[in-house]
């Protein structure tokens, strides 16, 4: 695979990279002339012929289709074809553009805001309401949960060879920590989330704690979300716990109990001052009291030492990344791209939240344990704790130690995917949105940036999570914690994302991947050493279209196969006199990723 | 030159040496006629620093009652620093390092005293001659010839002693030419197209004048170069209004009357004192770790580096789509044809010409459009970035070159031969070397100051087996293509390899692409 030439000066840009980039599509659909390859449970709704209004290479007639899944659209004759594919789950807004009465060419008909930094605007002849049926179907289809309809995850028929909902079973992962151990119990007081609906089921507490103090300690935390642990250093027996803000209030309350229960935690290991992590920018926590919140004061809380850590909250975020869109899509801001980059603050949020972790990380390595919060303890708190864990256990730079910690910490710990992506919703203005577990894979990108060698997982499984983050085709990433998943039967009646990605285990992998395992990774989180994540806020662009880390990979993987075939050949010439030595084999990454590659029977319904 | 008499402090005990990702140090600092020696002895094991005093930009001294401590910013962008027992020491071994760093004189200079075992000055110095890019370059032999004209550097003294011109311009005529531009520097061949036969040619400003004074010889040249292909292009390093202001001060431009066959497009490209500022912005906002919120990407954008980039790319992006897709012969020359020239011209010959590419192609590539073409290097990085002294000459166009290709590579990881750590070789070789390569501003001053006998040649030495590993790219994978570089603002990234060389990221990234080199080179041993 040579560098392949593309071209920038003022050339017309090339249409083929309209296409849709998504993994998801170009696995499951195969483009005949005018023939899309459906996933098992896809079927097609409406077709329509229709102007697409590209934002690059100006309008393209074609045909749209729309399915249960996804909008399709493909150019009738434009020269190289333009096509769209796009999982209505990544739609935020359908809306019309113009009236029956508009002038002007092409000002009538549909504008579509996505979630995945894009807008798609659509134009129809004005006679006869042509748009009427498309915009119905499409608002009906995109947004279900608004319509009685289902989530395509219920929908979808697709079998793979890897169950994804077996990745993550609480008590292996807790075993594989070394857990229990004389200071930390197992308990299952949550059993049938009544201790705090929003956790999971299967928590670890200081061992000392009886399940009556943990009831008291329930009642001072914000929706009952205790501290409890969330990973332990094998070594130094420092841990990572996490939690809501305590009900501290206007009246300054005290808890005997909440301020035993921490201080139990921080004798576990003989750790002298607990350190609290409050993601909160201080005032912010100081305002948190009108409203029954706050933090743990010095005075109450002798043997602890609190630290803000200057996080926003979720609106900051929401209208940081909204302002980063503004600046990239359709035109990328050319002049001054350097201070427009930097009033939207994104990557400053991001260094915020990488610090923070680093800070936690840091502490855990000096064998202190920490507490960390910010309000409810399922945004900030699951960026701080994922990302120090991601820094300090190796495990979860692996592919399945990376799901592992996203089932984790996010999933299973109510981190409100529902309401922070509004799935199937259509109220696109709910100020409950905000795109904090994207800004948490910024923040795993940028580490990936840092330390190439690192992780074992790509860029393009990064990519694949944030498109069905969205997409809805998974159950994956559906409701806002596990006793909703429970009564949804998401497990039972969905695929899991980590299906698709294992039963495809090679495409995700980095094959500069070097396991090191007692390496602490401290990314720098100076503004100097982040980067914009061009490759998936741009991607829509074809102007920005760079080369990127893919030939090199690919590359890579040529003189792996080479190497390998040599081997073989080695292996089978050393057959009758000695064993092969495979002491190459063993750090060699692709080695262990030899999955078997499922084939999915596709239905192929031409339109 | 005897040195010893501005070294009064020679040796110094117990001195503390501070540096990045070093814990401080205790030891002896010694004071050479070239080097400051750090040595600490630790028991048994002992270590030695050595710093050649021509990579010192910038020497801030604090003196203080009994000691006394010293900074020391190097043009490699490193800052290093001294704690000297003893006042009248510090100032002693401060005022040593002033003079010794900035010495004037070529032949005083640390690579006519480097006598390193493992090289003899009986090799070979240079990579090529023009005479032997000329024979390899047979293809245009039948409507290019090689002129000797130059032989004693009396027509242009920055020019090499052979040229490459078309076949049916006379020697004569290029002296007459050679009047014509600036500093004698008539248009020359410095790239042929295979695909189809087009040049690249360059020059300086034609001494039009403001009473539009004509040359025939010039116009003639000019014709020759595009004979029968009808049309060819002028690529002006300056913006329009600054061609015309040239005319002013006896420069000018080629015009549309006199030269009917040629179209003139206009790109400004900043040079000297400007170029020199935008960096030592760059490297203050760099260099600026207070951990507040600062403005870094303001900053960065106020130093205007990454927009020299730009148009720089972009220009050479130009010259190149005028060669390979619109197939024309492009003559380009700002005002001097030392400068932006050479930094357009070379870029557009990587961009389309997989030769250039490679290791050896690549040094070649410099040793023609750089060294040879005369780019005036010792008055270019005479100082870096950190320098308080009057900005005189200084300009870091090559550096510019650098950071323009380091953007290439990044963008096509696959498609250079060489690596990374050149880049940043160069980039330090540059200002401060054991090596004669980059001393004087010409062919002509390298040859009187007999550089080429008395010192060691840096390409020779970076080609050598035990050097050309470290110095390669591992996933190298030729390509036939151009390369066409994405020059939005988004692609284009600050090379922080070079500007943030010292600090802890740049470790981490080092250590990864050492462990890639490993994997690929025992992938390679295995197969």
């Amino acid at each position: 695979m040579a560098s392949a030439s593309i071209p920038v000066y003022n050339r017309s840009n090339n249409p083929l990279e309209n296409s849709s980039s998504q993994n998801a599509s170009r696995e499951s659909l195969k483009m005949e002339p005018l023939a899309v390859t459906l996933l098992p449970g896809e079927e097609r709704v409406i077709d329509k012929d229709i102007m697409y209004i590209c934002p690059f290479s100006g309008p393209v007639k074609g045909k749209v289709f729309i399915t249960n899944y996804r909008l399709y659209f493909k150019s009738a004759d434009a020269d190289p074809s333009v096509t769209l594919n796009v999982p209505l789950g990544a739609i935020g807004r359908v809306e019309k553009m113009g009236g029956a009465s508009s002038r002007g060419e092409n000002s009538y008909g549909l504008d579509i805001t996505c979630k995945d930094m894009r807008n798609l605007r659509f134009a129809l002849k004005q006679e006869g309401h042509s748009r009427r049926d498309i915009f119905d179907i499409l608002f009906r289809y995109a947004f279900p949960l608004s319509h009685g309809l289902l989530l395509f995850a219920y929908l979808s028929q697709e079998k793979y060879e890897e169950n994804g909902w077996s990745v993550y079973k609480p008590m292996e992962e807790f075993r594989r920590q070394g857990l229990p151990t004389d200071k930390w119990r197992i308990t299952f007081i949550n059993d049938n989330y009544e201790l705090c609906d929003t956790y999971p089921t299967i928590l670890v507490v200081p061992f000392k704690a009886t399940e009556e103090d943990l009831r008291k300690v329930s009642t001072f935390r914000s929706r009952g979300r205790i501290p409890v642990l969330s990973w332990i250093h094998r070594e130094n027996q420092a841990v990572i716990c996490r939690c809501s803000q305590p009900l501290v209030g206007m009246s300054g309350k005290r808890n005997k109990d909440d301020e035993r229960y921490l201080d139990v935690i921080r004798e576990a290991n003989g750790t002298a001052k607990l350190t609290i992590y409050d993601a909160r920018p201080s005032v912010n926590a100081v305002a948190n009291k009108a409203t029954g919140g706050g933090y743990e004061g010095d005075d109450t809380y002798q043997n602890a030492e609190l630290v803000f850590l200057d996080i926003h909250n979720i609106h900051v975020m929401r209208e940081s990344l909204k302002k980063l869109k503004d600046i990239v899509y359709p035109n990328v801001e050319e002049s001054h791209w350097l201070s427009s980059l930097e009033s939207t603050h994104w990557l400053e949020h991001i260094k915020l939240v990488l610090s923070g972790a680093i800070q936690v990380a840091d502490k855990i390595s000096g064998g202190n344990s920490v507490v960390v919060h910010c309000s409810d303890g399922w945004d900030r708190t699951a960026q701080l704790t994922s990302l120090a864990m991601l820094m300090l256990d190796s495990h979860y730079r692996t592919l399945r130690g990376f799901q592992v910690l996203l089932e984790k910490e996010w999933i299973s710990f109510g981190h409100k995917f529902a309401s922070r992506i509004g799935h199937g919703d259509k109220n696109h203005a709910d100020q409950d949105r905000s795109p904090i577990f994207v800004q948490f894979i910024d923040c795993v990108w940028q580490m990936t940036k840092q330390f190439p060698t690192a992780f074992e997982f790509n860029e393009r499984l990064l990519m694949t999570i944030l498109d069905h983050l969205f997409s809805c085709r998974f159950g994956t990433f559906l409701y806002n914690c596990e006793s909703a998943r429970d009564t949804n039967e998401v497990r039972s009646k969905t695929v899991s994302l980590w299906s698709l990605v294992n039963s495809d285990s090679t495409s995700y992998l980095n094959p500069f991947y070097t396991p090191e395992s007692s390496r602490v990774l401290y990314p720098v989180a100076s503004m100097r050493h982040l980067e914009l994540w061009v490759t998936y806020y741009i991607r829509w662009n074809p102007r920005i279209r760079q080369q990127q880390q893919s030939p090199v990979e690919q590359r890579y993987m040529e003189l792996l196969a080479l190497r390998d075939e040599y081997l073989k050949k080695l292996e089978e010439l050393q057959l009758t006199d000695s064993s092969p030595n495979s002491s190459h084999l063993s750090n060699s990454s692709a080695s262990n990723a030899a999955s078997p590659t499922q084939h999915i029977n596709h239905l192929h319904t031409p339109f | 030159m005897e040195f010893s008499e501005h070294i009064k402090t020679a040796n110094v005990e117990d001195v503390v040496l501070r540096r990045p990702f070093h814990p401080p140090m205790q030891g002896t600092l010694c004071v050479t006629g070239h080097h400051l020696l750090f040595s600490n002895r630790d028991g048994d094991s002992s270590r030695l620093v050595l710093l050649l005093l021509r990579n010192i930009d910038a020497i801030e001294k604090r003196p203080s009652v009994s000691s006394g401590t010293i900074t020391l910013k190097c043009k490699d962008l490193c800052v290093l620093q001294l704690d000297i027992p003893g006042m009248e020491e510090c100032l002693n071994i401060a005022r040593s390092i002033e003079y010794l760093s900035s010495l004037d004189i070529v032949s005083d200079m640390y690579p006519f005293f480097y006598r390193p075992l493992k090289l003899s000055l009986q090799d070979q110095w240079g990579l090529s001659s023009p005479e032997q890019n000329y024979a390899q370059m047979e293809e245009l032999q039948d409507r290019w010839r090689l002129s000797h004209v130059n032989k004693d550097y009396s027509v242009c003294p920055s020019y090499p002693p052979a040229v490459i011109v078309p076949h049916s311009i006379d020697d004569e005529t290029l002296v007459k030419v050679a009047k014509f531009r600036q500093g004698g520097r008539f248009p020359v061949l410095c790239y042929y197209h295979r695909k189809n036969g087009m040049v690249i040619m360059r020059s300086s400003q034609p001494l039009t004048g403001a009473n539009r004074k004509r040359c025939r010889e010039d116009e003639l040249l000019l014709q020759a170069v595009i004979d029968g292909s009808g049309l060819g292009y002028i690529i002006d390093t300056r913006s329009n209004q600054q061609a015309q202001q040239a005319r002013m001060t006896g420069g000018g431009f080629e015009s549309k009357s006199s030269y009917s066959c040629w179209k003139r497009l206009h790109r400004q490209l900043e040079r000297g004192k400007v170029l020199q500022e935008s960096l030592i912005k760059l490297v203050e906002a760099c260099g600026d770790h207070s951990h507040s919120v600062d403005r870094w990407l303001s900053k960065l954008e106020n130093s205007k580096w990454l927009s020299h980039v730009h148009t720089a790319l972009a220009t050479a992006g130009l010259l190149a789509e005028c060669v390979e897709r619109d197939g024309h012969s492009v003559l380009v020359h700002g005002s001097e044809g030392t400068d932006a020239t050479l930094l357009v011209s070379s870029l557009a010959q990587l961009i389309l010409d997989p030769n250039t590419r490679t290791l050896d192609g690549f040094l070649g590539l410099l040793e023609r459009e750089w060294l040879l073409a005369g780019h005036p290097f010792q008055h270019r990085c005479a100082h870096s970035a950190y320098s308080h002294a009057r900005l005189r000459l200084e300009a870091p166009v090559f550096v510019l070159l650098l950071d323009c290709v380091w953007q290439l590579a990044r963008q096509f990881p696959l498609a250079m031969g060489f690596s990374e750590p050149l880049l940043l070789r160069l980039a330090r070789e540059v200002y401060a070397s054991d090596y004669g390569t980059f001393l004087c501003n010409s062919d002509q001053e390298r040859c009187a100051a007999g550089v080429k006998e008395r010192t060691h040649c840096l390409f020779q030495f970076l080609l050598k087996p035990s050097e050309r590993e470290h110095y390669s790219n591992p996933l190298y994978e030729p390509t036939e293509l151009a390369i066409w570089p994405s020059i939005q603002p988004q692609s284009l990234q600050l090379w922080r390899g070079l500007f943030l060389r010292w600090t802890q990221h740049a470790v981490h990234l080092e250590k990864a692409q050492e462990e890639l080199r490993n994997l690929v080179i025992e992938c390679r041993g295995a197969s």
